[in-house]
């Protein structure tokens, strides 16, 4: 037989009076869990990630991460077992404690830490964004203050809205909280050399590329952006007999000899702005799959999204610091001038440098946290992409999916070899920071 | 003083296979409009919340039967007005406001259409609800009819139409487009609701019948009844708003007599595009037969011209876009100091200094204060120059309003020769330009008229020609966002005193070569000679 809310909450306060328990975890029935609370903040934030134009995948990296955090610390303040994660990623000093002795509701807490949080960080979406915003803070906080007296109500509120402020603070000034012309530099200087980046698109916002100073923004888990450096790629050259020839034709002649499964894959992977929860948001995608099959707990959700955001995020400053430190070419502009001048790729030309694959860095960053939550063989189906119309698709593990992330940048004629199999080795290094943070006491 | 012209940046050499119709090296003079809004007796608001983020397209259209336009102007949540227009030849803008039978609330949109080709215009009102066709009885009133014409109305979020005649038709094709369902409130991505093909009942009803459904529907917010190819049967060109669909793309659709509507294929040559589409405007620009259509969205705009143009004539619909090498991205305010991108609504292409090269204004404004986006964001106005580059007039011009504009409307409001403009504004008055520029080119309009149906000639193409050049305007109702136009077909004519014209019915048939001589209204009747017509 369920205890009632009320009478769960009652028992709990009779422990309080005793000095036996200092909290208290509502789950009664027909009430809402804190796990669940996270998942719900989710999947609108998966929607507000794509329906809010800045928000370009190095953009939502960051949201992620922030949003992460502040799950996994109001998760972790009512939590025996967490650890936070103050003092061990960059510039976040302790968080708000809860005063001990008093009663607190868990999913009130992280409901009213993540409507905070969401509606902070996407505080530039647009009307639908904010109307869906209020609707789902209404809906969050029907179920989860039923029945909780109003003095844990407020406590619990005030709680949660105190972690989502010190969160919002820390993140001001890490480099990233202002972004202007949906990312796009009004001015900046082209490298000249042909094996520099040029403007491939002919948007005129366009014909500079994407957040050039990303690379400068606090990273959370890794020391700084250049942490995870790479070698050089293959030097430039126009010889049929070199190695950059060699991987600019691989290219070519991949998207001419394309079959029906490669082009579905270069789909699938290809996570556009705006018309996808971008890179970032397919990650996460697939953890919030994960962890609503296993009917994993709050503890680990928490966990999950918050070394999952971290790593994201840092994936994105690390692999950002290698773009423009190379500053290499896109193969549309190398095939173009040199094999094809008629080519064209299935997929749009990203505007900004080359080298790494911005998808295989985070890919491979994801794919390594994801595997140390789960497991290395980890079998999943990815749905990410159903209502628009991509069929799932089934991974054997992490790194499959990630492998396949990569070379879906080939098929999609937007990402030489190198890049794609470097991207990942920078995402493995990058991964290892966020899972060696200890979030466990 | 303001320049008379803008200057050597269009004093470039003409763009090989584009053919300027001023000459050659004359830069295009500069348009002056003289804002009226606080004299000429128009006080309407776009007014609403979310529902009302979208729509505000106007309809202009002659009821008085004075050849003057007049307006109807949708209020969003509260009803909209109808204004005469009183003006005199060439004098300022002036409109009386009257009851007419329109004031309706809900409205985002309306297009003047005359459905049961009695020579008086109807109108479609496009609302957040139940759509309403409105019956013109005369002497600008109107009544209720989608009872009486088996029009049924529906209870969506309309945004978007066009119309046509189909072939042997004796009712009109109307196509609506909707938006998303507007009572999902959490998640309405992806909940498109489903575009509604009206096609006429039967030749002996004079009705419609019950819509087909345009399965799939992606939120458009502008579509147009084209003849992309040439083939003589328009299609029907959907802009869709990628904010709300999934998995969707612009579109293009076989509209065939008697056949069931039927989406181009990437088979076909259509080439997959995901915009923010707001509006289209059309014009054949290249003078090479196939018009050009230009798309507004947010931060990007596109121009998009055919790839290929085949020997047998029969070209697949793939199209370049050529806004950038054109000049008319329109992206970012030129005034104003944001640097955040613009959001566009409704385009039209018109000649607004009679240079003989159509003009393009674009119509811009915050969706609702989304700091992504530019809050001061003018108005364009972008004329076109002798090398088929366009050049931004918009501030000199006297047009770069800085409110929230949706729908306009670009029509020759004072029959003087110079195309005046209106804009509808979220949330603020809408606003009237009088078209005061000084140094023109002459100038030529048009009224087409033929019996016994589709009395506008909705699908005929007007030809003017001038030395090797022939400009060429397809008659459509559509395109623009929300509002559409009936009454004169403007051409600009630069220096030339007379032009040779002709028209193309909507069934082909191609009419006689005519001389006439500039700065003249004529109506252009079906097998008859032109008749020029004079403004009270």
């Amino acid at each position: 037989m369920k205890a009632s809310r009320r009478t769960i909450i009652r028992m709990a306060l009779a422990a309080v009076a005793l000095g036996v328990a200092p909290q208290v975890r509502a789950t009664g029935s027909g009430e809402i869990t804190s796990d669940e609370v996270m998942r719900h903040w989710y999947r609108l934030v998966l929607e507000l990630v794509r329906h809010t134009p800045t928000y370009s995948p190095p953009v939502a990296s960051r949201a992620f991460a922030y949003l992460g955090v502040t799950a996994f610390e109001a998760v972790a303040s009512g939590s025996n077992r967490l650890q936070s994660l103050a003092g061990q990623l960059n510039g976040l000093t302790p968080l708000p404690q809860r005063e001990a002795g008093t009663l607190y509701d868990d999913a009130r807490v992280v409901d009213s830490a993540m409507a905070f949080a969401a509606k902070s960080f996407f505080s530039n979406t647009g009307p639908t964004g904010q109307r869906a915003l209020k609707a789902m803070a209404a809906r969050m906080r029907e179920k989860s203050a039923s029945g909780l007296p109003s003095d844990v109500l407020a406590r619990s509120e005030a709680h949660g809205l105190a972690i989502g402020q010190h969160i919002l603070a820390w993140s001001l000034d890490d480099g990233g909280a202002v972004v202007e012309n949906m990312g796009f530099p009004l001015e900046y200087t082209l490298t000249e050399g042909p094996e520099h980046w040029v403007p491939t698109s002919l948007v005129a916002q366009q014909q500079l590329p994407l957040l050039p100073n990303w690379a400068r923004n606090r990273t959370f888990a890794t020391p700084d952006g250049a942490a995870c450096g790479l070698p050089n790629p293959p030097a430039y050259s126009e010889d049929m007999a070199s190695d950059f020839y060699r991987e600019a034709l691989e290219v070519y002649t991949a998207v001419n000899d394309i079959t029906a499964d490669q082009r579905i894959i270069a789909r699938f992977w290809s996570d556009d702005p705006m018309l996808s929860p971008t890179p970032p948001g397919h990650w996460i995608s697939i953890a919030l799959h994960v962890l609503a099959r296993d009917k994993h707990d709050a503890e680990k959700t928490a966990d999950v999204l918050a070394r999952l955001g971290i790593t994201l995020a840092d994936a994105f400053i690390g692999c950002w610091d290698a773009k423009f430190k190379f500053d290499l070419v896109r193969p549309l502009t190398y095939i173009h001038r040199v094999i094809d001048p008629k080519w064209e790729a299935p997929l749009n030309t990203p505007p900004f440098p080359e080298y790494p694959s911005g998808h295989s860095t985070q890919s491979g960053a994801a794919a390594v946290v994801l595997a140390h939550m789960f497991g290395e063989n980890f079998a999943f189906e990815d749905a990410t992409h159903a209502a628009d119309g991509l069929p799932p698709r089934s991974f054997a593990s992490f790194w499959d999916a990630a492998e396949e992330a990569g070379i879906s940048r080939l098929y999609g004629g937007i990402h030489f070899r190198s890049a794609i199999e470097r991207g990942l080795d920078q995402g493995r290094c990058i991964g290892a920071y966020a899972n060696a943070l200890k979030t466990r006491r | 003083m303001q320049a008379r012209y803008f200057g050597l940046a269009l004093m470039v050499a003409c763009l090989a296979g584009a053919t300027p119709l001023g000459a050659a090296n004359m830069p295009a003079p500069l348009p002056i409009f003289h804002e009226e809004t606080a004299t000429a007796g128009v006080g309407s608001v776009y007014a609403g919340d979310w529902q009302y983020m979208v729509g505000g397209g106007l309809a202009t259209f002659d009821c008085s039967g004075d050849g003057y336009p007049d307006m109807l102007l949708p209020g969003g949540e509260v009803p909209a007005k109808f204004y005469r227009n009183i003006s005199k030849q060439g004098g300022d803008l002036h409109f009386a406001e009257e009851q007419s039978g329109l004031e309706i609330d809900k409205l985002t949109g309306a297009y003047p259409l005359d459905i049961d080709s009695d020579g008086i215009v109807d109108l479609v009102l496009l609302r957040v609800g139940e759509n309403v066709v409105m019956r013109g009885l005369g002497g600008c009133r109107f009544e209720r009819a989608n009872e009486t014409w088996g029009f049924w109305g529906g209870d969506g979020w309309s945004t978007a139409l066009a119309a046509t005649f189909e072939r042997g038709a004796d009712w009109p094709t109307i196509a609506i487009g909707n938006y998303v369902n507007r009572y999902e409130e959490m998640y309405p991505w992806g909940t498109c609701t489903d575009n509604r093909l009206h096609r006429p009942a039967g030749t002996e009803e004079r009705r419609f019948a019950a819509p087909l459904s345009l399965k799939p529907s992606f939120c458009p917010l502008s579509m147009l009844f084209t003849d992309w190819n040439r083939s003589g049967t328009p299609s029907l060109r959907i802009s869709n708003d990628r904010e709300y669909y999934k998995g969707g793309q612009e579109q293009l659709w076989h509209v065939e007599a008697g056949q069931p509507p039927r989406i181009y294929t990437a088979d076909e040559g259509w080439k997959n595009l995901r915009i923010w589409g707001m509006g289209i405007a059309s014009y054949d620009l290249d003078f090479d037969g196939y018009p050009e259509y230009f798309l507004t969205s947010m931060a990007d705009n596109k121009l998009q011209s055919l790839t290929e143009r085949p020997a047998d004539g029969k070209p697949k619909p793939g199209y370049a876009d050529i806004a950038f090498a054109r000049g008319v991205t329109a992206h970012r305010p030129y005034i104003g100091g944001e640097v955040q991108p613009s959001t566009a609504w409704h385009t039209q292409f018109e000649d607004v200094n009679n240079d003989g090269l159509v003009d393009l204004f674009i119509a811009k404004g915050n969706v609702a204060e989304m700091p992504d986006f530019a809050l001061k964001d003018p108005n364009n106005l972008l004329v076109q120059g002798p090398d088929g580059k366009f050049a931004e007039v918009g501030d000199t011009a006297g047009v770069a309003s800085m409110a929230t504009a949706r729908g306009a409307a670009l029509a020759d409001l004072n029959l003087d020769g110079l195309v005046d403009l209106v804009v509808v504004n979220r949330w603020q008055t809408a606003q009237l330009w009088r078209n005061a520029s000084t140094t023109t080119g002459r100038w030529i309009q048009f009224a087409l008229a033929q019996k016994p149906v589709n009395r506008a000639a909705i699908g005929a193409w007007i030809e003017v020609r001038r030395g090797e050049t022939v400009m060429r305007r397809e008659i459509t109702l559509g395109g623009g966002h929300a509002g559409g136009q009936a009454g004169w077909h403007h051409f600009g004519l630069g220096d030339t005193t007379t032009a040779d014209v002709r028209v193309i019915w909507p069934d082909g048939t191609e009419g006689d070569w005519e001389s006439l001589e500039g700065n003249n209204f004529y109506v252009l009747e079906r097998g008859t000679p032109a008749k020029i017509w004079t403004p009270r």
